[in-house]
């Protein structure tokens, strides 16, 4: 009995040890930016091996947020942001709702149908949707981006609330039908609150996705007034980086902190909502 | 009544109609289109269908690169596909093992490579993990006092060092997904099989792979998809425009954007797009039907 209680203290013992190591191989790399963001400049081009911050300093935050156009990056992105989520969940709210709620012809269809075009990589038709935006002097405009986007989250919203509004018992509504609602009026009355979870994490999940995209920011947008954080991020590392490396360190934690956070609070959410969308379709 | 019901139902997904139509679809056959013509950067108005060259060279033409890129990005899914899985299943088991107080600790340490922004990483881990002179990798290394490695100047090193950070990248999810699926197997399954006298390995083939199979199907299926479709991690970490580091490594999707982007050929790169498109598309339909079966 003892003999089989130390085997098992012992197995605990490695079990923990395995995973602080996992744990330290995972959070290495962000680590190691953190500290070299908090380090002096000449600290990060060093070929000395060290952990912690040398010479700490908060140089590089302050020469990142007054040196560069940080904040104009930050107001692009939140700009983008906020206009993608309004359009992508203006269009995709009633869509999901006539998937969830109607029986019409082709809706199996239809459903499957937007399933392939989700599968589709977007890298794919950059080329076609740059040629013409260019026809349509698009480039460079904050809408056009926007619009990209909202077509591009929009596909995963329908799915992802659909999926929800589908768990809505139906009962619900025909109760107000019969008080003489009509569909729209049901929707924002009724099932807009239930559903009110699903929205956010819809739209949070559009807006991390938007914080979160560099390939269209940057092929898109060529101004520098018009960079998103994405573009000014990809700009600092591109640039001569002996002289930006540590910036970017810096930028890169200022970046991602509120992300973190959000992805923090909506975790369970997030886990659930992919494996719904993704099994139900 | 009946026309009323159709006509709420166009009125209810006309927005998005609109919108998936205009950034989705019509772009998908302007491709298509573009990949019947031989427009390129000489050819920027003046361009002339020229039927299907552009496919015939993709396919037939083995130095276009395209069939060597096929072959990358089949052997990077499968490579990183069957490392995941492997690896997840096991750190998931050991999260779940009895007795394991900080558990949820790990779990929250363990996501943040998830969280972060992946373009963010993957930049942080090109200068400050691989970069030659300055990169943690070789600190490490000339700390232990081994040689320098340049991990992005050739083909397979690079190949290896992106496998390394789309697993870094890719595991916290897998892992998630494992742990999840393993909470939810009926813990008397394995109280019945201790009674009969089964090992762990008995019970791990026995109960938990079975059990564990259809829950991860979806997940599995759609990490191969992103798995197959992975381009920020090869673009950013060895051809950023102006940085090139050596490494020729293409997957399908990096060819398709160097030859629209890079070297202009878009008459090429919408044929390989075409194609890929309908790979995905019958793979996607071949899946789905396999799931529905399952379920």
């Amino acid at each position: 009995m003892s003999k089989k209680k130390v085997k098992q203290k012992a197995g605990l013992a490695v079990l923990n040890l395995v995973f602080i190591l996992l744990c330290l191989i995972g959070l290495v790399p962000i680590l190691y930016a953190l500290s070299l963001s908090l380090s002096s400049g000449t600290a990060a081009l060093s070929s000395k091996l060290s952990f912690l911050p040398t010479g700490f300093t908060l140089a590089n935050y302050k020469n990142i947020l007054v040196e560069e156009p940080f904040l104009q990056w930050l107001w692009n992105s939140i700009v983008l942001a906020v206009g993608t989520v309004i359009v992508a969940m203006a269009c995709s709210v009633t869509s999901a709702y006539a998937f969830s709620r109607f029986r019409f012809k082709g809706r199996i269809q239809a459903l499957r149908g937007l399933l392939i075009l989700n599968a589709f990589p977007q890298i794919l038709t950059m080329f076609a949707i740059f040629r013409l935006f260019k026809l349509l002097h698009l480039l460079n405009n904050r809408w056009g981006l926007v619009l990209i986007y909202a077509g591009s989250m929009c596909i995963f919203s329908i799915q992802n609330l659909k999926g929800y509004f589908d768990t809505i018992p139906v009962e619900i509504e025909e109760a107000s039908k019969l008080d003489g609602a009509t569909e729209l009026q049901m929707l924002i009355k009724i099932i807009l609150p239930l559903a009110r979870p699903a929205i956010i994490v819809t739209s949070v999940m559009v807006l991390i996705f938007v914080w979160n995209e560099y390939l269209f920011a940057t092929t898109f947008m060529l101004n520098e007034n018009t960079y998103t954080l994405a573009g000014g991020l990809y700009q600092l590392q591109a640039n001569d980086y002996s002289r930006s490396w540590p910036l970017f360190t810096a930028a890169a934690i200022l970046v991602s902190v509120p992300i973190l956070v959000i992805f923090f609070v909506i975790q369970k959410h997030m886990v659930s909502g992919l494996t719904a969308g993704g099994v139900k379709g | 009544m009946r026309n009323k019901k159709k006509a709420a139902v166009w009125l209810h997904s006309l927005p998005a109609m609109i919108l998936i139509g205009a950034i989705i679809v019509f772009p998908i056959l302007y491709t298509a289109y573009i990949s019947l013509t031989n427009m390129n950067m000489f050819h920027w108005d003046n361009y002339e269908l020229i039927g299907l060259d552009n496919y015939v060279r993709a396919l037939f033409k083995v130095d276009t690169g395209f069939l060597t890129a096929i072959l990358t990005t089949l052997l990077w899914t499968a490579l990183n596909m069957i490392i995941q899985v492997v690896i997840a299943f096991f750190i998931a088991l050991g999260l779940n093992a009895p007795g394991l107080k900080l558990k949820n600790l790990y779990k929250t340490l363990l996501m943040f490579p998830w969280a972060m922004p992946a373009y963010v990483s993957i930049l942080l881990w090109k200068v400050g993990i691989y970069n030659t002179e300055f990169g943690l990798a070789n600190k490490v290394l000339v700390a232990l006092g081994f040689e320098k490695i340049n991990y992005l100047s050739q083909n397979v090193p690079a190949f290896i060092s992106c496998m390394v950070l789309n697993l870094w990248m890719a595991l916290p999810f897998m892992i998630m997904m494992f742990d999840g699926a393993f909470q939810s197997i009926d813990k008397s399954y394995y109280e019945s099989a201790k009674m009969d006298g089964a090992g762990f390995w008995m019970q791990l083939f026995h109960i938990t792979v079975p059990s564990v199979k259809p829950i991860m199907a979806p997940a599995v299926i759609m990490t191969t998809f992103t798995t197959f479709k992975q381009f920020d991690i090869i673009y950013l970490l060895t051809q950023q425009k102006g940085a090139l580091t050596g490494a020729t490594l293409q997957t399908i999707l990096t060819y398709a954007h160097q030859n629209a982007f890079v070297s202009n050929n878009y008459g090429l790169s919408s044929a390989v797009s075409m194609i890929i498109f309908v790979l995905i598309v019958i793979i996607s339909l071949f899946l789905n039907r396999g799931l529905k079966e399952e379920v």
